[in-house]
């Protein structure tokens, strides 16, 4: 009964796993931004009520957030080539549906997953932006991209920030569902390592110490970005300010 | 020519008409008050005119330049709105911004003016209205009534060749009507041409230029100060006058 769990191993094996933190990383930056992103452009869709688009963008959101993300990246993995191989036939075309990389499949599958949860993030956030500052901008005579990045983007972001805080920690948890689309990231190094020294249990907790830490990482991000973006409750001292000064007008 | 032309101004919501063919004539500095019952389109003609309502028909010409106020297209209601700022009831100021950057605001993405221009203009107006002091304030941190001084500045900044003015002191505690008032006077002794809707009777007769007395989206009787709260000639513009109990030269009759 002595070597029944090997503590030591939990961590001695630690170097091992975060070899592989890189490709977590990549998994999450670039799923996080095509959420974001795509995110976006279905909040405006459904904000300025698009015909046939925003119906299209209703049916996304909906199909996303009813099935669960291990089915959307194994329909990824095995419907892009199928796609690919439609495309080349009937277009003449000759995509390598053998050159690209595994990743890349389960970088689209979980991006768009994000960005059906993201929108939604978005959408509530411009929503709660006070219609009276749009119209302030406007009337300062703002063209209404102006409107969009210097009134509702600032303040839909603070509204917006937590819950993007959220779904984004449930990415990185969701990039552990890569290995479907066989990609090596940490989660099936850690199986590989198991399956090499049948320490399986050691290796599953190595994991969730590392995940653990990355969360944690993120949460603190996130509540910093949230500081720094809301304005501060103390109201800060008057300026001394000199009424002599003339100003010239032109 | 007048400096500013409202011809035919039409707008309903649904059945309601709410303004009937409204033609107006604005002076190059004159100060228009606009009063009347509530809901005859007070705060609709003023938000006709900014295009932030878009009214079924009617033009305006400010200063020579004629703006079709029906036309759909978004250049030309970005141009008619750099002629025209629009201080609201709610001040309306962007709340993640301080008040330094508000008044920045219009003269940075608008007027594309560099940093140390546009904050030179901020400061000159920020101090005119008395709130130079808080430029580093958040909207959040002030009165209502320091609000709605900073969004006045925030509005002259822009230099509008006409200054609509939508109840600027209604959202305001009674305490704090004054120094608003104060500072609009201020502002129409600079020589600014506002069109005016308020419920302040006693400071419409003292600032106002002319009073436009207006009733189911009609202009029922205009005229100077004298005119309208000596003089009325109209009968509901009496009624209205004695209800605000305004007008004092009443015939009692047995």
């Amino acid at each position: 009964m002595t070597d029944l769990f090997n503590i030591k191993l939990v961590f001695t094996q630690i170097p091992q796993i975060l070899a592989y933190l890189p490709v977590t990383l990549q998994l999450t930056a670039v799923a996080m931004v095509i959420g974001w992103g795509f995110g976006l452009v279905i909040a405006l869709i459904k904000r300025r009520k698009i015909p046939v688009l925003s119906q299209l963008a209703a049916i996304f959101v909906s199909l996303i957030r009813g099935t669960p993300i291990i089915v959307q990246l194994y329909i990824a993995y095995f419907g892009i080539p199928i796609a690919l191989q439609y495309i080349n036939y009937y277009q003449g075309t000759s995509f390598n549906i053998n050159g690209i990389p595994a990743i890349v499949f389960a970088m689209i599958a979980l991006g768009l997953n994000q960005s059906a949860f993201d929108s939604e993030v978005i959408r509530a956030a411009i929503a709660s932006v006070n219609k009276g500052e749009i119209e302030a901008g406007k009337s300062l005579g703002m063209s209404g991209f102006q409107v969009l990045r210097r009134v509702i983007f600032p303040e839909a972001m603070v509204v917006a920030l937590p819950s993007l805080g959220n779904s984004l920690i449930s990415l990185v948890k969701g990039t552990s569902l890569a290995f479907t689309c066989s990609v090596v990231e940490m989660t099936a190094e850690a199986k590989i390592i198991g399956g090499y020294n049948y320490r399986f249990f050691e290796a599953y907790c190595t994991l969730a110490i590392i995940y653990w830490a990355m969360t944690f990482l993120i949460e603190k991000i996130f509540y910093l970005l949230e500081r720094k973006f809301s304005v501060p409750e103390k109201a800060p001292k008057l300026q001394p300010f000199d009424t002599a000064q003339e100003v010239n007008m032109v | 020519m007048n400096f500013v032309e409202i011809r035919g101004l039409s707008k309903r919501f649904g059945d309601n008409v709410v303004l009937d063919g409204l033609d107006l004539d604005i002076e190059k500095g004159e100060v228009v008050a606009i009063i009347g019952p509530s809901g005859t389109g007070k705060s609709t003609l003023l938000r006709c005119l900014n295009l932030l309502e878009r009214p079924d028909r009617g033009e305006i010409t400010i200063d020579g330049e004629k703006f079709d106020l029906t036309e759909k297209s978004s250049q030309k209601a970005m141009q008619l709105r750099r002629h025209t700022e629009m201080v609201f009831q709610q001040f309306y100021l962007f709340r993640q911004r301080t008040v330094m950057e508000n008044v920045m605001e219009g003269l940075r993405v608008v007027k594309h003016y560099d940093k140390s221009r546009a904050r030179e203009i901020a400061a000159y107006q920020l101090r005119k209205v008395g709130m130079g002091a808080w430029s580093g304030h958040y909207p959040k941190h002030l009165s209502g009534g320091q609000q709605q001084r900073v969004a006045i500045a925030r509005a002259l900044a822009m230099q509008p060749k006409l200054l609509l003015m939508d109840e600027p002191t209604s959202a305001l505690d009674p305490e704090l009507v004054g120094e608003v008032l104060c500072t609009i006077r201020e502002t129409a002794r600079d020589g600014n041409t506002i069109a005016l809707v308020t419920h302040e009777m006693n400071f419409v007769r003292q600032v106002a230029t002319k009073i436009v007395f207006i009733e189911n989206g009609k202009i029922v009787e205009q005229g100077t100060p004298g005119d309208i709260f000596e003089n009325p000639s109209s009968r509901r513009l009496k009624e209205f006058l004695m209800q605000a109990n305004l007008y004092t030269n009443i015939e009692y009759s047995i």
